[in-house]
């Protein structure tokens, strides 16, 4: 990279020929100015001596009127090249003598000098012109001028304006090369220096040092402090790093962990429930066999209080396998596959159909409804449903139970709708939270865990549900499942 | 030759007088005698006395015999100076009443008289100027002659210089004749 390819050296070579220009142009004119002054000041000098002794030579000849002596003193002007004119005149105004460069008759028109003033002149474009008073034995006897070009002081300055150009240009020309040799000592540093600070803000690598070439001054200090710069940065981006891994293990430390947890819970539960049917089986035998055995001594009080003991046996008993359900559905392992919701649907329909033949239920099941997920487990989430449907159609004369789906931009929803009981809508957070029931236990019999394995089922799939329901007027409940976003479920 | 600036402004306006008079002779009415007076003053700027003339206080233009100028000499020199000396206008009969006398014209009048007047200005060291012709063979010392209209003069040189005067070269220039000294050749 030569170092014309550097913007900052263009920069500064730009600047020294420009400040040597400068320079040198002030210099030159304030030396043609000082010389044009002085050359004038010659010239306007020699002028005025040539006069003075044209004048005094001529004093005698216009005391006694005798012009042809004055015109042979003006002829030795004659040697005088750069003399175009010169005249001498009585002191009334009247030419006197005359001479002439190109021997014609230009003549110039002298005006009378002010009183007191001996000498004049003036200064036209191509000429000056000197006048002098010629006085004898203290009489004005006449006047002289001289005129003369100003050839002589043009060449001057056109000398000087040439020299000025020449030296000019040899000036610009070594300031070139100065610029060459030390410009490059300054701007290749920087130039490298922000090559450099490009390069770290692209690769975004930190470890980049610039080299200090050993310019010195301000580059050096600003080379260092640049590099101290990125050494910094590089350390909090070490620590950033480190920060984050350190994060990152700790978060799959607690996830670990609440896993772990959690399958304890699940186990203990699962164990707790599981060890919970023996006693609660051989209570229920037992006081089974008491009404067999011993039902005729009770007498119809002892035998209803039997009977409680009985009922609240059964309760527990579904309450034990609801729990078990939701820790089976909580913890069990996933199979995608292609399920038949209309299948399972008309398969729990007669199910219930022949659990309570007597029961007035109508069904609307939508044909071809499949899904992605888990079987078994779906089936839990159909049957809880149509369960929950056939349970608060009870009331009805006649009941009605719709399964089907929609698309709703682009994801498919699944209904259960039911003409039941309905519930309040004010209620619908605590519909999902198992042992949460909006009916009263002797209205609707159930253990408020069903929807909380449902929802913990739709969950694992990646899905939502959500219900919509008006007291009296019957209950929807909608789901989507999305088995893509449960990745982690699969086993 | 004593240049010695005369401070009188009159001088100054007297001379550009006669100056323009002179050059204009032959045009206007300026008449030959009133040219001749003002020569006659202006000779006294460009000759040199010897100590003893120069040192007198009045610088006196005498006219021997008739006098031809009338009141033009007086005109002329009415308040003028030659050397910073007061210039004075003097009549005189006889050479015996030249003493003090720097100029003498020498009328016409006394042409008879000549060969006994000239020696005795000379020895006076007076400047003889005359319009008679043949004046400077007589060993006078200008004379006026008329050149075409113009009033011009002759030097001689040689009769100057026995009176021990001396003679500006710029004079000399504008004489229409100059008669020098045998000895130094012409």
């Amino acid at each position: 990279m030569s170092a014309n390819d550097y913007p900052i050296f263009r920069r500064l070579t730009r600047m020294n020929m420009l400040a040597s220009t400068l320079a040198l142009v002030v210099a030159c004119t304030a030396f043609l100015a000082y010389d044009v002054f002085l050359f004038r000041e010659g010239l306007l000098r020699n002028l005025n001596v040539q006069a003075q002794i044209i004048g005094s030579n001529s004093v005698s000849a216009l005391t006694f009127n005798d012009p042809k002596s004055a015109q042979s003193t003006l002829s030795a002007l004659s040697l005088s090249s750069n003399i175009i004119s010169a005249g001498i005149s009585t002191p009334d105004g009247q030419r006197f003598a005359h001479y002439s460069r190109t021997g014609g008759a230009e003549l110039v028109q002298v005006p009378a000098l002010a009183a007191g003033n001996d000498e004049a002149h003036w200064f036209g474009l191509n000429e000056v012109v000197v006048v002098h008073t010629i006085v004898f034995q203290g009489a004005n006897v006449g006047t002289v001028y001289i005129q003369s070009d100003l050839n002589r002081f043009y060449a001057r300055v056109w000398q000087y304006v040439l020299i000025l150009a020449l030296i000019l240009f040899a000036s610009l020309f070594a300031a070139r090369f100065i610029s060459a040799y030390f410009g490059k000592a300054v701007a290749q540093p920087i130039a490298a220096l922000s090559e450099t600070a490009q390069t770290v803000s692209r690769q975004k690598n930190y470890s980049i040092r610039v080299m200090d070439s050993g310019a010195g001054g301000e580059v050096s200090v600003l080379i260092r402090a640049f590099n101290e710069m990125l050494e910094q940065i590089q350390r909090r981006d070490d620590e950033l790093q480190g920060a984050r891994v350190g994060l990152e293990k700790r978060v799959e430390e607690r996830t670990r962990q609440l896993v772990a947890a959690n399958r304890e819970l699940e186990a203990f539960s699962y164990s707790v429930s599981h060890d919970l049917r023996n006693p609660l089986e051989t209570i229920s035998g037992f006081s089974y066999l008491l009404l067999q055995e011993y039902g005729d001594k009770l007498g119809p009080a002892g035998k209803a209080n039997l009977q409680e003991v009985n009922d609240a046996t059964k309760r527990m008993a579904q309450l034990i396998d609801d729990l078990l359900a939701l820790a089976h559905a909580s913890s069990t392992a996933m199979h995608r596959e292609k399920v038949d919701l209309t299948q399972m649907t008309k398969s729990i329909k007669s199910e219930l159909q022949r659990r309570q033949p007597e029961r007035d239920v109508s069904f609307v099941i939508s044909e071809c409804v499949s899904a992605e997920g888990d079987s078994s487990l779906l089936r839990v989430v159909m049957e809880n449903l149509l369960n929950n449907a056939w349970k608060y159609t009870s009331g009805r004369e006649k009941g009605r139970i719709e399964f089907g789906c929609k698309q709703e931009s682009g994801t498919t929803v699944y209904y259960v709708r039911d003409n039941g009981a309905g519930f309040d809508p004010e209620n619908i957070d605590r519909l999902f939270k198992p042992f949460q029931r909006l009916h009263s236990k002797s209205e609707f019999p159930g253990t408020g865990v069903g929807l909380a394995t449902v929802q913990r089922i739709i969950h694992r799939h990646g899905g939502e549900i959500w219900a919509e329901a008006k007291v009296g007027e019957g209950a929807a409940f909608y789901f989507i499942l999305q088995p893509e976003l449960a990745a982690r479920q699969w086993a | 030759m004593s240049i010695a600036r005369a401070q009188h402004c009159r001088t100054l306006l007297f001379v550009a007088l006669a100056a323009s008079v002179s050059f204009s002779f032959a045009q206007t009415k300026v008449t030959e005698y009133q040219v001749k007076a003002a020569y006659l003053y202006n000779f006294g700027k460009f000759v040199n006395w010897p100590d003893t003339q120069a040192n007198r206080p009045i610088f006196n233009i005498c006219i021997l015999g008739q006098d031809p100028f009338g009141a033009d000499l007086d005109g002329v020199l009415t308040n003028a100076t030659i050397g910073g000396k007061r210039a004075s206008p003097k009549r005189i009969t006889d050479t015996s009443a030249a003493q003090g006398c720097q100029i003498v014209f020498i009328s016409s009048s006394e042409s008879g008289k000549l060969d006994r007047i000239l020696p005795a200005l000379d020895k006076l060291h007076a400047l003889t100027v005359s319009d008679m012709p043949r004046f400077l063979d007589h060993n006078g010392m200008i004379q006026f002659v008329m050149d075409s209209g113009r009033v011009r003069f002759e030097v001689n040189l040689a009769a100057a210089d026995t009176a021990g005067l001396g003679f500006s070269s710029q004079l000399l220039k504008v004489a229409s004749s100059v008669k020098r000294s045998e000895k130094k050749g012409e």
